[in-house]
């Protein structure tokens, strides 16, 4: 099967799964109790008995954005608007699209999740090789063991210790909010250290793989300086197996940094989708939940395609490789 | 039986500085009883165990233990430091005690935590089992729901089902069950996958034996390790997630106190009060790196050769 033949499969399977991910969302959706209007009369505080919106707003707002139609007229709207990237007007930002949303806050936590992974790379790769060169040592034990508290940390509780570190003890860094370009410091850093630990761990264990390799032990046996053999052999070959564990840890990330987001009141995409959620926002919710399914199944895909251009031996295996991890 | 006796025989031959014939007279049946001896032998997965058991004897008696209910208020020492006379790490924004508040919400992480990876084992075994042994039309629908899922990201789906549900322990539960059970259904179902070409499985076949119990008799027992390694890492992770929903304003209703609405809480008083932030955060991490602790003790101990890592 030819290249072309395997990336228009993937993309029919691309285009599924996101209508199947549509569908569950929306089903799910219309399960939920309350709706928005309510939801506004009872915070702003003019509940009337039973916590509910007048008839009046929840007509209006009804009308407003199509809910008086029948459910699956609803949703093919929806898909409509999809289709053109048009999700309509958010419910709590009354005055913005959905789309406009995301184009705005996306490119927050998208910078927040480059930065990590490229963070968490320098931080592992060294950490790593230096491991696999002292296998076994005490060294080598101590560093894994704090390869197993940053993996065991989720991101939020990092940020939390740093933020009682660096803003509350050492007040040297804010401790929160988007301003400036050292309110990238903390975030970035506690969304490393997760993915630097799986990665070192990684590094390590691949480098010792390649350190036995019968080239290694060749160039070393002709006398070649042991530095340029690790360099130049060993960590190079030990790094194509690390853009599978890199591209989907990318992919995790860039959904995945709204823990830390909320905690830091930092105004990314994710933020944007619990507050969604907690308010009945349904076409934000929809919008951004779609908007992250897109992002991870395409960045899988090109993870996929970058690891069969840089081993050949999958890429002769053919479409069907995918399934066995 | 040749199975089990392989694995005797390996895990004998690797035990540490012990003779060989020792294990010869063992009347140690399946593979529970050398997994144990090598757990126990992982003294900080072991210290992880005294610990953990401890809290959850803690969370189980919270209302004995805990010097104050969760909600009652001291209104005379509002944001009291830790060490303050009758409040041993000082009290909250409203006067609540705060190690009272850490103890009752060590329960909803643990209820919530546990509740949901047994609702994930049990849909993960069902659902496995039958993939992974009948094939076919169950297997294709379980992979189809798996593609999916891997597109969901699984706070993502939480998120909608605490919509949908609420904020109830009932729902963070369903929530996180939910979201966690396709990878180990898919575990399961590749542990049948290989466990039904196995020669025993063929022998008790050959035999006679139905379908029903050669998974329930045959299958299933030989795949509960790989299961119980993934389902112990996978608790720590459900504390966290439950946590995490609650930092986000999407766990249990207030009052009821949970970790994430406490570490939420803390951060936002940070300079005037850090204590807030220090105890929860510090319990939180521990907990955690026990439970993971355990996980990695299991591991080791019912795959020694270190396959898995």
């Amino acid at each position: 099967m030819g290249l072309a033949g395997y990336l228009g499969k993937r993309a029919v399977r691309l285009v599924l799964s996101l209508i199947a991910v549509s569908m569950l969302t929306f089903t799910l959706l219309q399960l939920a109790p309350g709706n928005f209007a309510d939801l506004q009369r009872v915070n702003s505080g003019a509940t009337n008995f039973g916590g509910v919106g007048t008839e009046s707003m929840v007509g209006e707002l009804e009308s407003r954005y199509g809910a008086d139609v029948p459910v699956w007229k609803q949703y093919l709207i929806f898909m409509k608007g999809a289709v053109v990237w048009d999700f309509g007007p958010s419910y709590k930002y009354a005055s913005r699209n959905v789309q406009d949303i995301i184009a705005e806050a996306f490119p927050v936590s998208a910078t927040l999740a480059l930065l990590a992974v490229l963070l968490a790379l320098l931080i592992a790769v060294p950490i790593g090789v230096f491991a696999a060169l002292r296998q076994n040592t005490k060294t080598d034990h101590a560093t894994m063991f704090a390869v197993t508290l940053g993996h065991a940390l989720p991101s939020y509780l990092t940020a939390a210790f740093m933020i009682l570190l660096f803003s509350a003890t050492l007040k040297l860094l804010p401790s929160g909010g988007w301003n400036g370009p050292e309110d990238l410091i903390l975030p970035v850093l506690a969304l490393s250290l997760g993915p630097a630990a799986v990665l070192a761990r990684y590094v390590r264990s691949s480098m010792l793989e390649t350190l036995r390799e019968e080239y290694v032990t060749a160039a070393l046996a002709k006398g070649g300086p042991r530095r340029t053999v690790i360099i130049r052999h060993a960590l190079r070959n030990s790094l194509i197996p690390l853009v599978t564990v890199a591209g989907p840890l990318l992919a995790a990330l860039m959904t995945g940094t709204v823990f830390v987001e909320a905690l830091l009141r930092i105004p990314g995409l994710g933020l944007y989708f619990a507050n969604a959620a907690a308010s009945r926002d349904m076409p934000l919710l929809m919008g951004t939940a779609m908007f992250f399914a897109l992002i991870l199944m395409v960045t899988n895909l090109v993870v996929d395609l970058i690891y069969g251009l840089l081993d050949p031996r999958i890429r002769t295996v053919g479409g069907g490789s995918h399934d066995g991890h | 039986m040749t199975a089990t006796e392989g694995v005797e025989a390996v895990v004998g031959s690797l035990s540490t500085g012990e003779p060989e014939p020792m294990e010869r007279g063992t009347t140690a049946r399946g593979p529970w009883s050398p997994a144990w001896s090598r757990f126990r032998k992982h003294r900080l997965a072991f210290g992880s165990l005294i610990f953990c058991a401890l809290l959850i004897l803690t969370a189980i008696a919270a209302p004995l233990i805990a010097p104050y209910g969760y909600e009652e208020t001291d209104i005379q020492h509002k944001l009291a430091g830790p060490g303050s006379p009758g409040h041993l790490l000082g009290t909250d924004l409203l006067g609540r005690d705060i190690l009272s508040r850490l103890i009752y919400g060590l329960q909803t992480a643990l209820t919530v935590a546990f509740g949901a990876e047994l609702t994930a084992l049990v849909l993960a075994l069902a659902i496995g089992l039958l993939a992974g042994y009948l094939g076919g039309r169950v297997e294709s629908l379980l992979m189809a729901f798996t593609d999916v899922m891997y597109a969901f990201p699984s706070y993502l789906f939480a998120v909608v089902m605490v919509t949908v549900l609420g904020r109830s322990i009932f729902a963070l539960v369903v929530a996180i069950g939910i979201a966690s059970w396709v990878t180990q259904a898919r575990l399961v179902r590749a542990q049948v996958m290989t466990l039904k070409e196995r020669e025993y499985v063929e022998a008790a076949r050959s035999m006679g034996a139905k379908g029903s119990t050669i998974a329930i008799r045959y299958i299933l027992p030989n795949a509960i390790g790989p299961i119980l390694v993934t389902t112990s890492f996978a608790i720590p992770a459900a504390i966290a997630a439950e946590a995490g929903l609650a930092l986000l304003g999407l766990g249990v209703q207030p009052p009821t106190p949970s970790w994430g609405a406490m570490i939420s809480e803390g951060s936002r008083y940070l300079l005037a009060a850090p204590h807030m932030l220090v105890a929860p955060a510090v319990l939180f991490a521990l907990t955690l790196l026990a439970f993971t602790w355990i996980g990695d003790g299991v591991r080791d101990a019912f795959d020694p050769s270190g396959e898995q890592r």
